[in-house]
């Protein structure tokens, strides 16, 4: 016998009779899962975490690709057309700051979240509040290539201009973005 | 089984040998094991309240993972759809033979990692990372019949994601010989090539 938190398992009562299982089913099974876990090396919460994290991306629309082909399919549409590759990523920046500014009070953490659960590879983004309510975004990987340095950019820059922040301070390079926003007084 | 055993507290009922690996995660982890078993309990109510079961749960932790390991990140879709579309028109050789060659990558990738199991693998990954809503991969002898279905992907993708699926089936050593799509819809036929993983030392 093992004691639990009645709360908690009141509700394990209930998920065993939504799954038609009785309750020493269902908590074998879950009690045997967190073993597999422990077995992996991991704690279970961690795993449930995470596993949150992929749903807020989807219900965020974002999907999978692969990396690689990611910043060849943007090269190979920025030099195509850089003008209208550029504006496209504008854009999109700017849908999300709107989505962004629904979601918290200035729309900066919801922004935040959202660019860990984006995390690009090996990429290292940063976000810091300044004095005078400005903001330093900054985002670093070897494998940007120089179009989507330059796209990636301006869509952090949709994003923040949608958020009514303006651009005070840019020095980009290949695979390093740099950027500062400030509200208006 | 569960009864009352104080006003906050209810006492579950375990089969022993669960009880004796419990203790001795709890030992090592230096909690009790009635803290370790709620602990999981309370994860298992995240999950149900996300309407997702936690067998689910860490089936994917365990997909990502190798996805994740071999390059994969997340972007926002429509962009990325959009971004498609558009070189498709102009673009679609170059596009269909740089699918292909990640494909092959991936391949490669996933035979190192997990050999013979890959193609097990392959069902579960391409589901979880490409957000299909099917895939399907049988094995018949000298023949593997894979077939996938998504409900929201455009042509563009459907025909590049076949471009991929091929060069990973390439990589673990088959060769197509029947491929037919639609919009978000593709059925598959791969021959096994002999000796196309055996390797010889000179």
């Amino acid at each position: 016998m093992l004691a639990a938190d009645e709360d908690i398992a009141n509700k394990i009562v209930e998920m065993a009779k939504r799954r038609e299982w009785t309750v020493y089913q269902t908590l074998n099974e879950i009690l045997e899962q967190a073993l597999r876990v422990d077995g992996m090396g991991l704690f279970l919460a961690d795993v449930v975490d995470e596993r949150e994290m992929l749903e807020k991306a989807k219900k965020m629309g974002f999907t999978f690709t692969v990396e690689s082909l990611l910043y060849d399919v943007v090269d190979m549409a920025y030099k195509k057309d850089k003008k209208r590759l550029s504006e496209k990523w504008l854009e999109v920046g700017r849908w999300y700051g709107k989505f962004f500014s629904s979601r918290s009070d200035d729309g900066v953490n919801a922004f935040a979240e959202a660019m860990n659960l984006l995390a690009l590879g090996n990429s290292v983004f940063k976000i810091e509040k300044g004095k005078g309510n400005s903001v330093s975004v900054s985002c670093v990987s070897e494998r940007f290539t120089p179009g989507f340095t330059e796209v990636y950019s301006l869509f952090m820059e949709g994003v923040f201009e949608a958020l009514r922040m303006d651009l005070v301070n840019k020095e980009n390079s290949d695979g390093i973005i740099r950027l500062r926003f400030q509200k208006p007084r | 089984m569960v009864t009352r055993s104080s006003k906050d507290t209810k006492l579950v009922v375990l089969p022993s040998r669960l009880v004796e690996q419990l203790r001795e995660i709890a030992v090592r982890r230096g909690v009790s094991v009635s803290s370790f078993a709620a602990g999981a309990l309370e994860q298992a109510v995240r999950v149900e309240e996300m309407e997702a079961s936690l067998e689910e749960t860490v089936d994917i932790f365990g997909i990502y993972e190798i996805v994740r390991g071999s390059g994969a990140v997340q972007i926002p879709r429509s962009r990325f759809s959009n971004l498609i579309s558009e070189l498709h028109r102009n673009n679609k050789d170059e596009l269909m033979a740089a699918w292909e060659k990640a494909g092959r990558w991936y391949g490669e990738y996933l035979h190192a990692r997990l050999g013979d199991g890959a193609l097990g693998f392959l069902e579960k990954a391409l589901r979880v990372s490409w957000n299909l809503d099917e895939v399907t991969i049988q094995n018949e002898g000298l023949i593997v019949n894979l077939r996938f279905t998504s409900f929201i992907m455009a042509l563009e993708l459907t025909e590049l994601l076949v471009s991929y699926i091929s060069g990973v089936m390439n990589a673990l050593g088959y060769e197509a010989v029947e491929k037919s799509y639609l919009r978000g819809l593709a059925t598959l036929s791969f021959r096994e090539v002999p000796g196309a993983h055996d390797f010889t030392l000179a």
